[in-house]
């Protein structure tokens, strides 16, 4: 009994101290100005859900909450920022080129009709990026008219 | 009773987070190479697309129609192609991959995939100057792209990215041309034109499902 207690306790002690290991923070005051919202003209619906639904992963800068801060959930949490922009990084959306931004639109239009962004692990926690029918319909129309007037 | 319940909670959780650190630790030395190389890409391709990008910003939401003639959705390429035996190798591994997805054979498209990304990494741009060798630059960034998607994912997805990647490769023939006769196939669904060595119809779009659907648009040498 007293050695489950001493192990637990190592063991919370070892919880506290990776506390202060430090991750890399995906956080920037400066919005760019190939960012997705300055070069385009997003209604601000559409631009209200793409920030909240997208823009965690998928920018130069995430929204964190408290837990996020936590390890190892930040670690994990980092990984997954990085795969997201490196596949789509709206800050620097501009800096594709006319054939890319076109191919990028498809896709985020393909993946938000299949339901496979935002992803179901984020939602799950994020409820308000989570999108209805109607949200889906709204923004997929507007990014489906903004790649055809490339 | 409850206090060792507690204990072996808290034992438990704590155990949890040491592996995950420990699994972490590996990772995290991975992403940080992975980060160095997106870093290094991304300034490829800043260089690369010096000139162009700073028309692009003076262009963006002034001058949409500028850019909208450059890739107009009906894509048709000029009879009087060039003969031109450098793309060779990049067309034969689109065809790899569009039979592959002809053939519901995702193991046959990624390798095709594979090919296309060696056989862009080989080609020589040595001798494109000016426009032409920017709009290669543009093509070829867009085509490796889904190549690389198309290594990776399932079929449906390797579909998708094909759509694309026929525009793409469509678009290197009309800029530097072909030696090789192929045929620009139309599906009237997709409202998309993929590219074929074979005069039959074929239709990589959908696979089984829909093999024979599409018409010949046109014959390239």
């Amino acid at each position: 009994m007293k050695i489950v207690k001493i192990i637990a306790l190592v063991l919370l002690v070892a919880f506290v101290g990776i506390q202060f290991v430090p991750t890399g923070r995906n956080q920037s005051d400066i919005v760019p100005k190939t960012d997705f919202m300055k070069v385009n003209e997003v209604p601000d619906q559409v631009k209200n859900k793409l920030q909240v639904s997208c823009y965690d992963c998928h920018s130069n800068n995430t929204a964190y909450p408290w837990y996020n801060k936590l390890q190892p959930v930040a670690w994990l949490l980092e990984g997954h920022i990085k795969k997201g922009k490196a596949e789509l990084n709206f800050s620097e959306w501009d800096s594709l080129s006319n054939r890319r931004k076109k191919s990028k639109l498809k896709s985020i239009i393909s993946q938000i009709e299949d339901d496979e962004m935002p992803l179901a692990s984020y939602t799950l926690i994020h409820k308000d990026a989570k999108f209805n029918e109607s949200d889906k319909k709204e923004i997929t129309d507007w990014l489906s008219s903004l790649r055809d007037s490339l | 009773m409850r206090k060792l319940k507690v204990t072996t909670g808290i034992l438990a959780i704590a155990i949890v987070t040491l592996t995950a650190m420990s699994c972490k630790d590996n990772k995290k030395e991975q992403t940080i190479e992975e980060g160095q190389q997106s870093e290094a890409s991304m300034h490829d391709n800043s260089d690369g697309h010096h000139d162009q990008e700073a028309t692009h910003d003076n262009s963006d939401g002034h001058h949409d129609g500028d850019s909208g003639e450059m890739s107009s959705a009906a894509r048709d390429i000029d009879v009087s192609t060039q003969k031109n035996a450098a793309t060779t190798p990049i067309i034969d591994a689109y065809i790899q991959i569009k039979n592959g997805l002809v053939a519901d054979n995702k193991e046959t498209a990624a390798k095709g995939a594979e090919g296309l990304l060696m056989a862009f990494s080989k080609f020589d741009m040595a001798k494109l100057t000016g426009d032409t060798h920017d709009e290669y630059m543009e093509i070829a960034e867009s085509a490796k792209e889904h190549a690389e998607h198309i290594v990776k994912s399932p079929i449906d997805h390797q579909r998708e990215h094909f759509e694309t990647l026929s525009t793409d490769v469509s678009d290197l023939i009309s800029l530097l041309g072909t030696e090789k006769t192929l045929y620009q196939d139309y599906c009237p669904m997709k409202k998309l034109s993929w590219l074929s060595e074979t005069k039959d119809i074929k239709n990589p779009f959908y696979g089984s499902e829909m093999l024979t659907c599409g018409n010949v648009k046109k014959q390239i040498n």
